[in-house]
């Protein structure tokens, strides 16, 4: 997906807005909003939040979750753990870019709110760039951090590692690769201890 | 006709329509634009922009315009001229003027219909009241012919008798009329004698933007710097910029208090204004405090800097206040920090001892992320160099467009070139000046001081627009009144010339004010340049908006010289 059709489908999300003009309810193809009341809080997507906004119609309420302390506990909850660990909202990042830039002014200890969820993000990607790495080495069926994946995947691996596993044995050693690829079932107990020694593999023994 | 309540006779009417906006090119002109068309945007109002700097501009975008409009705003034209015989307008036109020239043409005040005025009813106008100036002609004539038709019904004894009353009455009647025209003559020549200046555009529009609680911190430093774009070009009294910077400082202060509370601190990309009493250097903190001191007016005309005695009294200035050669002449960024701390108060101190009792003054600084600090002043200098570039990099109003986009914060690249820019042309001023001084090229001609600038001089180019002329022109004034010792002439004012356009053969002539302690700023020269070249018929172009700025033919410059002498002696 492009960065751009990553942020349309965050700026879908509602955010609350204090307007300063009053307005009936509006009917739009997405759905109904309003009434718009001076001084009363009412929820709206982000879209014409930011739009309102620009045009000093409004003043943005930051979300719960865009508060130093909550965000400093998920940020120390990320780095502890060697998955993903849930974020307050799926489009959390996209948000956090567009409500910093265009309303600053309204959310309170914006820069540290700014560093914090950097701070998050790159753990999260640091994480990702280790279990692809290894995902890519080890043949593995799925990688550890995508536990939604690999639901998906289980089915067919199942399939496939019947296929595979007898023959990868003979090929390996002509791989000119080889030295990196080690045999899968040392690897996988390996990595098993690695990063997770309680949790027990998801997919076939083989 | 004034407009009283800005918000109801004005913004209402426009915000439904589409409209014209027609700007001059100054800096106030910008920034006032710049309010305007951020408050155009939040309410979605269609309106084209149109950059005009003189008369014939004005008139051909209204020819261009006129069929698809009906509502011009015109800011920082327009205010000193019939504006109806001008443009011959149609009947459903209206025309908005928020303008600081004055005085403001009696017509425009009195027309009830089409033109309003957005103008402070405060600022001092001293209109004259109606009566004085318009009598209505018809009722004359209509007694006249009443009279006439009566005298033919009745006997001829009676007849003769009613007829000398009447004709007694007639000539009363007349001699009463011609005391009135005289005396309206003479009111309308006090009146409109002098021009000067008003407040400023871009205060008015942040008014009308905070009237309907719109304003935000951007308007306002425009506002700022328009106020500052009038001090920095002699516009307005010392009184009225310190007067006016009290009102802004309150706006200011509402705007920015949350920057002291630690807990709920703007980040820091956030824009924020701070009120300084700053130094008057020019651009110090974009360049090195050395060459601020070389190129700023004021400094450079009080220690005489063109001479040799001058560059040692510079040495000594530095000397006193203990900074070092070296550092003074880095980059005034990279400077000690040592040396900093305390620059405003040592520069003061020991500029008191030196003679420049006022190189500080009041005005306000910008500073967003943590990189960009800026003054007023700094702006005011890089939209100048940027409006009035020499080189040519498109259509003719690309200038204009590219000032305009330098005030916003996110091209500060362009604000950077524009920096560049003024420095420039802040040293071409300076060695400009020092020249003109050294050659006595300043002559008194009797009731002024004339200096004229060859084709051969470097950078004349560069003064061959208007802004950059008058700025020439006062800092010359200045260094001129420091220099002579014949106490007459301290008191005169300056006619500068500079060739305009070689291949037309065409000359920029610039009149200005004398300069005093306590100079009101009021400018003759617009009344005496048409007067001249009325009695000489030079070939001449009152183009400028401001009537002290006319082109005229190299070749008639000597005789159009000759007559105002005449007429100001």
């Amino acid at each position: 997906m492009e960065p751009a059709e990553v942020e349309f489908l965050a700026e879908k999300e509602l955010v609350t807005i204090v307007p300063n003009f009053s307005l009936d309810r509006i009917h739009l193809i997405g759905g109904d909003l309003g009434p718009f009341n001076p001084g009363l809080p009412v929820e709206v997507p982000v879209w014409l939040a930011i739009n309102l906004k620009q045009r000093q119609k409004c003043r943005l309420i930051p979300p719960e979750w865009m508060d130093v302390g909550k965000l400093e506990e998920i940020r120390d909850q990320e780095r502890k753990e060697d998955t993903f660990t849930p974020m307050p909202s799926p489009y959390y990042m996209e948000l956090t870019k567009l409500l910093l830039n265009y309303a600053s002014d309204n959310i309170p200890r914006a820069d540290e709110i700014r560093t914090l969820v950097k701070d998050t993000w790159d753990t999260r990607m640091a994480k990702l760039r280790l279990s692809a790495d290894s995902f890519v080495r080890q043949q593995e069926a799925h990688a550890k951090p995508f536990q939604a994946l690999a639901q998906l995947l289980q089915q067919f691996c199942t399939d496939t590692n019947a296929h595979h596993n007898p023959g990868q044995g003979e090929n390996r050693s002509k791989n000119p690769e080889s030295s990196l690829v080690r045999r899968e079932n040392q690897h996988r107990s390996c990595y098993k201890a690695r990063l997770h020694p309680s949790q027990a593999p998801q997919h076939g023994e083989g | 006709m004034f407009v009283s309540d800005c918000r109801r006779e004005f913004y209402d009417l426009i915000v439904t329509q589409r409209v014209l906006l027609l700007v001059a090119s100054d800096v106030d002109a910008l920034c006032a634009c710049k309010i305007l068309q951020a408050l155009f945007q939040c309410d979605h109002v269609q309106y084209t922009l149109v950059p005009v700097a003189g008369w014939q501009e004005l008139e051909t975008a209204f020819l261009e315009h006129k069929d698809q409009f009906k509502y011009f705003v015109l800011i920082n034209c327009g205010a000193n001229v019939d504006l109806l015989e001008i443009l011959q307008p149609e009947e459903d036109t209206y025309f908005f003027v928020c303008d600081s020239h004055r005085p403001i043409n009696v017509v425009n005040v009195y027309n009830d219909t089409q033109i309003k005025l957005l103008v402070k009813q405060e600022d001092d106008l001293d209109v004259p009241a109606y009566d004085d100036i318009f009598r209505d002609e018809e009722e004359e004539e209509e007694e006249e012919e009443d009279s006439e038709k009566e005298s033919d019904g009745s006997e001829p004894l009676e007849k003769r008798r009613r007829f000398e009353e009447e004709v007694i009455e007639r000539t009363m009647k007349r001699r009463q009329r011609r005391e009135w025209e005289a005396r309206r003559r003479e009111i309308l020549f006090d009146y409109e004698q002098y021009e000067y200046h008003g407040t400023s555009s871009a205060m008015v529009m942040f008014d009308l933007a905070w009237v309907m609680s719109k304003d935000l911190n951007d308007m306002l430093w425009w506002a700022i710097v328009g106020l500052t774009d009038q001090w920095v070009q002699d516009k307005i009294t010392q009184m009225k910029y310190v007067t006016d910077i009290g009102i802004l400082q309150r706006h200011v202060s509402r705007h920015n208090h949350r920057n002291e509370d630690e807990e709920n601190s703007l980040s820091i990309d956030c824009m924020r204004i701070a009120f300084e009493y700053d130094l008057r250097l020019a651009l110090y903190q974009h360049w090195s405090l050395y060459e601020s001191l070389c190129n700023t007016c004021y400094t450079s005309a009080s220690l005489k800097l063109w001479s040799v005695q001058g560059q040692k009294r510079l040495q000594e200035f530095l000397a006193d206040m203990g900074l070092p050669l070296k550092q003074v002449k880095q980059k005034f960024n990279s400077m000690d920090m040592s040396l900093k701390e305390n620059l405003r108060e040592m520069i003061e101190e020991s500029a008191n001892k030196f003679g420049m009792k006022d190189l500080r003054v009041q005005t306000f600084s910008i500073h967003f992320g943590f990189k960009n600090k800026f003054s007023a002043s700094d702006i005011v200098y890089a939209t100048t160099s940027l409006m009035e570039n020499i080189e040519k990099e498109g259509p003719e109003t690309t200038n204009f467009i590219k000032a305009l986009d330098s005030l916003s914060r996110g091209n500060l690249d362009k604000l950077h070139q524009g920096l560049d820019l003024a420095k420039k042309q802040l040293r071409a001023i300076q060695q400009t000046v020092a020249s003109c001084i050294c050659t006595n090229l300043v002559i008194s001609q009797g009731p002024f001081l004339y200096c004229s600038l060859m084709e051969g001089t470097p950078d004349v180019k560069l003064f061959s627009k208007p802004v950059s002329l008058c700025l020439l022109s006062k800092y010359l004034l200045k260094s001129f009144v420091c220099s002579t010792k014949n106490k007459r002439c301290k008191l005169l004012p300056l006619v500068m010339a500079a060739p305009m356009d070689v291949e037309q053969g065409t000359v920029i002539m610039v009149g200005i004010p004398p300069e005093t302690e306590s100079s009101d700023k009021k400018n003759f020269f617009g009344r005496a340049f048409e007067k001249a070249a009325e009695s000489t018929s030079s070939r001449t172009l009152h183009n400028h908006f401001q009537m002290s700025i006319i082109e005229l033919k190299t070749e008639d410059r000597s005789k159009f010289l000759d007559a105002l002498i005449s007429l100001l002696s």
